[in-house]
């Protein structure tokens, strides 16, 4: 009688330890979803702010056309893109493209002082550092994740729960990892 | 090496550890009581949790609200100062919790708090002082510390640290009164004189020694907190220089009562002679020390 309650017991307490493992895996492969989610919401933002970029600076430097062609080409790169590393090269592409649009508006004074200009290029500096941030808590969840991929004993259950350690966000040019600042 | 990530693991051992030591207290102070009182008084021990219980856990479930009303904020929405919000939005998107609500103290003191019992329920102030002299930075290392809070739900801790500090403050208050008005002790108790100096003396101390751990937890959060701010902003310079405006300014706020004083970023009982060992916060210059070394790692 006694060995059986023992026997119960152990089986319950293996039962619950599994299930915590489990669930733990598993809503940590979640939250790596929801944290890639939110870096494509906040690139859609960014991208959403381009066409009214452009439309300004072509009003004061019309004939940059080349830079205003590499915006536009890493928009339209940038909305077909869907896996990891695909996202992290159309963000990295995209990044590099405005850094060239803005370096073109340096040279136009009438554009750097026009109202519109500013309050867009106050937008995109702000989408930016929430583009970085969410940059940021990708990989944090996603080094969470590996972590408990990798090591004992969470590793044992994550065949059984068909997670796998998944992809850092890594966008290629490492100073576009630098959000421009802001100063209010 | 202490980076951030170290410095979170080793807060939150400390902090476990502390609260392990605050559960071992409390039956200790049980096992004084009843051997000093004698077995008849077995009731007023959940007499003294249930009391314990009910004081806190009120307020922790209505914190958000009762904070609020205490400390004179003021919730404000984004459209009242959509600077401060877009700041916010940005660590929230670091620190992946829910949009908290925001709030404002009228006070020229810089200061900030978070509160609320669990992250769905979060409210972050700051005093009009703060939004007055902080950068953009500075203000970003603030308000990643209000939701590093929020974050290690640090309302919760407390309220289990208070509620057990309570419930010992209530039964060695209890026994002591009893025995001032000459309850005397039963036959049956085995009067080992020793046992029963050891157990007056664990009645008078344990409700100091309740409240200095008590006030270890909070310092250990406040650290914990700073260590997850820089976590979330990776930016160790700006709570730093935030902590340095704060510790340069000798204004305190203006406290309507102490019970809240330990949810402020920077103590505001500090001004008086109160000692180390009963500080909510850690000393401002040292926080600062942990955040330069973290600097100098990046």
């Amino acid at each position: 009688m006694k060995t059986i309650l023992v026997v119960v017991a152990l089986l319950v307490l293996l039962t619950l330890i599994f299930i915590a493992q489990y669930n733990r895996l598993v809503r940590l492969n979640v939250s790596v979803d929801e944290a890639f989610a939110q870096i494509e919401v906040q690139l859609k933002r960014r991208a959403d702010l381009i066409p009214n970029l452009v439309e300004v600076v072509k009003g004061y430097a019309a004939h940059e056309k080349d830079t205003f062609e590499k915006v536009v080409n890493a928009r339209a790169k940038a909305t077909t893109a869907t896996t990891v590393a695909d996202v992290a090269a159309a963000d990295g592409a995209m990044t590099q493209a405005l850094r060239g649009l803005l370096a073109v508006a340096e040279g136009y004074p009438d554009l750097k002082a026009s109202a519109n200009f500013l309050n867009l290029q106050d937008e995109l500096s702000g989408t930016e550092n929430k583009v970085s941030f969410a940059r940021q808590f990708y990989n944090d969840n996603v080094r969470s994740l590996n972590t408990a991929v990798k090591t004992i004993p969470t590793s044992f259950f994550a065949p059984l729960a068909k997670v796998s350690a998944r992809e850092f966000y890594e966008v290629e040019d490492p100073a576009s990892r630098q959000a421009p600042t802001v100063k209010f | 090496m202490s980076n951030f990530r170290t410095l979170q693991s080793a807060n939150k051992r400390k902090t476990f550890l502390l609260l392990a030591v605050m559960g071992a207290l409390v039956w200790v102070v049980v096992f004084a009581a009843l051997t000093y009182a004698g077995q008849s008084t077995a009731g007023i021990v959940p007499i003294a949790v249930g009391l314990a219980l009910i004081s806190v856990w009120g307020s922790y479930y209505a914190s958000d609200s009762l904070v609020l009303r205490m400390t004179g904020a003021r919730q404000i929405a984004e459209s009242d100062n959509p600077k401060l919000f877009a700041v916010i939005h940005e660590v929230v998107i670091a620190s992946g919790l829910p949009m908290p609500k925001v709030a404002v103290v009228e006070d020229s003191a810089p200061n900030a708090f978070a509160t609320g019992r669990n992250p769905e329920h979060a409210l972050i102030a700051f005093t009009t002082g703060l939004l007055d002299v902080m950068e953009r930075d500075e203000l970003q290392g603030v308000i990643a510390h209000e939701l590093s809070h929020v974050a290690n739900r640090d309302t919760l801790v407390s309220a289990v640290a208070a509620t057990t500090a309570g419930a010992i403050a209530i039964l060695s208050d209890f026994i002591m009164r009893m025995m001032w008005f000459g309850g005397r002790r039963d036959r049956e108790s085995n009067s080992n004189p020793l046992l029963l100096v050891f157990s007056l003396l664990v009645l008078i101390l344990a409700p100091i020694a309740s409240v200095l751990l008590k006030s270890a937890i909070s310092r250990k959060r406040e650290s914990l907190a700073d260590a997850t701010a820089v976590q979330f902003t990776r930016n160790p310079t700006g709570l730093r220089k935030a902590l340095e405006v704060l510790a340069a300014d000798s204004t305190v706020v203006q406290q309507r009562s102490n019970a809240v004083a330990h949810i402020w970023i920077e103590s505001p009982l500090d001004g008086g002679n109160i000692s180390r060992l009963f500080a909510t916060h850690p000393p401002i210059q040292e926080r600062i020390e942990t955040l330069r070394a973290m600097e100098s790692l990046s």
